[in-house]
């Protein structure tokens, strides 16, 4: 095992869910207007690798699958620090559910010659969580999940990750090369100094990646891989709500025994 | 890498089997609750609700499961299986569906079941759809998988024509679990284990866990939001005045103020207790639709143009670190009483 690593950090353009809310006249979802960004949960993920290079050595290269306009969140990755970046595209891809999309981040991992590929918990848009065992499946690589903190003991060939699970945490040491999705929230994520974001937007241009790049074959990703489909959509009716507003804890008082609350 | 389409005969595959997330001898409440559930799939299909528990010394949990409606209980018993590691789990689960062909496999959506289900539906080619709140069967026998899209209020059904198994995991607290009846019997068969330590990529140093908050059993809720901004004293106050649970939206549990258990909504839990009252949260559509089916709800904000107001029954709009003391001190002092009508 060579003392320095490769780190492939996957990230996502998701529209904005801060932008985006219930219309409670009729219960649909007005996004028509929220821009897109970068999968929050993907920060804690840049941040997570960056981290640690900077204990190991070796290089962060960022990927993200999508159209040409994903562009955006490689240029946000390198300019936080990412060494370089890739664009896996291809209209092959179109309509991948998890299955074809964690097989084609895992050949672009491969491709890219990672010890350690780190992502993530999920993404705001469809919040499956799938994609990162689906990467570790298919290669067959260990994975870490819901990751706090990690610790590389390279001399061993290992990572070590503190893991949330319900009710506490787990200390998992896994063999390289490995997985990682880091939980959402767990570190601070630092901020693009002015060279690096001048640099990402000014003369940085990714590199592409498509699926003849990759490998693989036209029925083997896309929609006719994707062992999942959407059957039909279903509005459910609003809940009815009161939405009475109450000036004084009298008033609220009388509201809840009225509901027959009582203590 | 695989590398056919993985298509399958989906007549060869048959019965519907639930995931018994243990761990040390103690079972994840979901559990239950997809067992009872499962049990109205398998019922429409005419075939046969298995429990698949995988872990050490498990037999009382494959008794329970047979007591609380599965047909057949598949254990795979070895010190490998516990603590519980992705890559030993994985590889037991693809054997077993390789060999027995199941047609439908629910997982409770908890991390434990994520990390699995993530990983076994690769091998296998499976569909995998997350994070469903509803579940059923269509006359062709095909599993429907529901679960909240775009937000709260539509529904998305998520099939799984061509693959087997049609997997899915299951937001806690959506059903009720399954109640044990000690006069059922049913079958226990221990398979074949074919993971060796050896073989593990993976080891589990350490693991801690504490008490367990079951906010899914409550009847009365306060949750905390981004406004309490790392102070839950106001609403813990409350909470005891009100004998109710206390509970978070995600940027709480994100925050490290409160334990991860009492999160509610996507990625928590649902809840639906008689009384829910939202303490500084803003109400992000991703939380409104875990407390949606609450009886009443009130909401505490300081911002009068926050979404929560549009899912509450009642609202005040004041700094919670005022409205909750002074309610708190209020029913500690008189209570509620119901009102002759």
């Amino acid at each position: 095992m060579t003392d320095e690593i490769t780190i492939v950090v996957g990230v996502k353009q998701v529209p904005d869910d801060d932008e985006v809310r219930i219309d409670p006249d009729t219960g649909r979802l007005d996004r028509a207007s929220a821009p897109a960004v970068m999968n929050r949960p993907d920060r804690n993920a840049l941040e997570a690798a960056l981290a640690l290079r900077d204990q190991t050595g070796g290089e962060v290269l960022a990927i993200t699958m999508g159209p040409p306009t994903a562009t955006d969140v490689l240029e946000e990755a390198v300019a936080v620090g990412c060494d370089d970046a890739a664009l896996i595209t291809d209209r092959k891809f179109a309509g991948s559910d998890t299955w074809p999309t964690s097989l084609t981040l895992a050949a672009a991992a491969d491709a890219l010659g990672a010890d350690v590929v780190v992502a993530g918990e999920e993404t705001t848009d469809s919040s499956t969580g799938q994609v990162p065992p689906g990467i570790a499946a298919h290669l067959g690589w260990a994975q870490l999940t819901y990751v706090e903190e990690l610790e590389p003991e390279l001399d061993d060939g290992k990572l070590v990750a503190r893991r949330d699970v319900e009710g506490g945490h787990e200390v998992v040491a896994a063999d390289l090369p490995v997985v990682v999705a880091v939980a959402y929230g767990e570190n601070e994520p630092r901020a693009a100094p002015l060279h690096r974001k001048l640099y990402a937007e000014n003369e940085f241009e990714p590199m592409e990646l498509t699926a003849d790049d990759l490998g693989l074959d036209e029925d083997e990703v896309g929609m006719d891989a994707s062992p999942t489909s959407v059957g039909g959509m279903e509005t459910v009716d609003p809940v009815e709500r009161e939405r009475e507003v109450i000036e004084s804890i009298d008033d609220l008082v009388t509201a809840l025994e009225d509901e027959e609350v009582t203590v | 890498m695989s590398s056919d389409d993985g298509t399958v005969d989906v007549s060869e595959y048959s019965d519907v089997w639930v995931f018994v997330e243990v761990h040390d001898g103690d079972v994840m409440t979901v559990s239950w609750e997809l067992l009872n559930e499962a049990s109205n799939l398998a019922e429409k299909l005419g075939e046969d609700l298995v429990a698949l528990v995988i872990g050490e010394d498990c037999d009382d949990v494959a008794d329970e499961a047979i007591a609380r409606g599965a047909d057949r209980v598949l254990v795979a018993d070895d010190p490998v299986f516990e603590p519980y590691r992705a890559d030993p789990y994985g590889e037991q689960f693809r054997a077993l569906v390789e060999e027995r062909k199941p047609a439908i496999v629910l997982i409770g959506g908890t991390h434990t079941g994520r990390d699995f289900a993530g990983r076994v539906a690769v091998p296998s080619h499976a569909g995998l759809t997350a994070d469903c709140t509803e579940i059923d069967v269509d006359e062709d026998g095909l599993l429907q998988a529901r679960r909240p899209a775009f937000g709260g209020n539509v529904l998305a059904s998520i099939l799984c024509e061509e693959h087997r198994p049609q997997m899915a995991t299951i937001r806690a607290g959506v059903f009720p679990a399954a109640e044990p009846d000690e006069s059922r019997t049913g079958e226990v068969e221990h398979v074949d284990v074919v993971v060796e330590e050896d073989d593990t990529i993976t080891e589990v140093r350490e693991r801690v866990v504490g008490e367990m908050a079951d906010i899914t059993e409550a009847d009365r809720i306060v949750a905390v939001g981004g406004g309490v901004d790392g102070d839950l004293k106001p609403a813990k106050r409350l909470a005891d005045a009100l004998d109710a649970e206390l509970a978070a939206s995600r940027k709480a549990v994100d925050e490290g103020w409160i334990e991860g258990s009492r999160q509610v909504g996507q990625t928590g839990k649902t809840v639906r207790p008689d009384l829910y009252v939202a303490v500084g949260i803003s109400g992000a559509v991703q939380h409104v639709e875990g407390m949606n089916d609450s009886e009443v709800v009130v909401a505490v904000n300081d911002d009068p143009n926050a979404p929560i107001f549009e899912h509450a029954d009642y609202g005040i709009v004041g700094d919670l670190f005022e409205v909750c003391p002074d309610l708190a001190e209020r029913i500690e002092r008189e209570g509620l009483t119901e009102v002759e009508q």
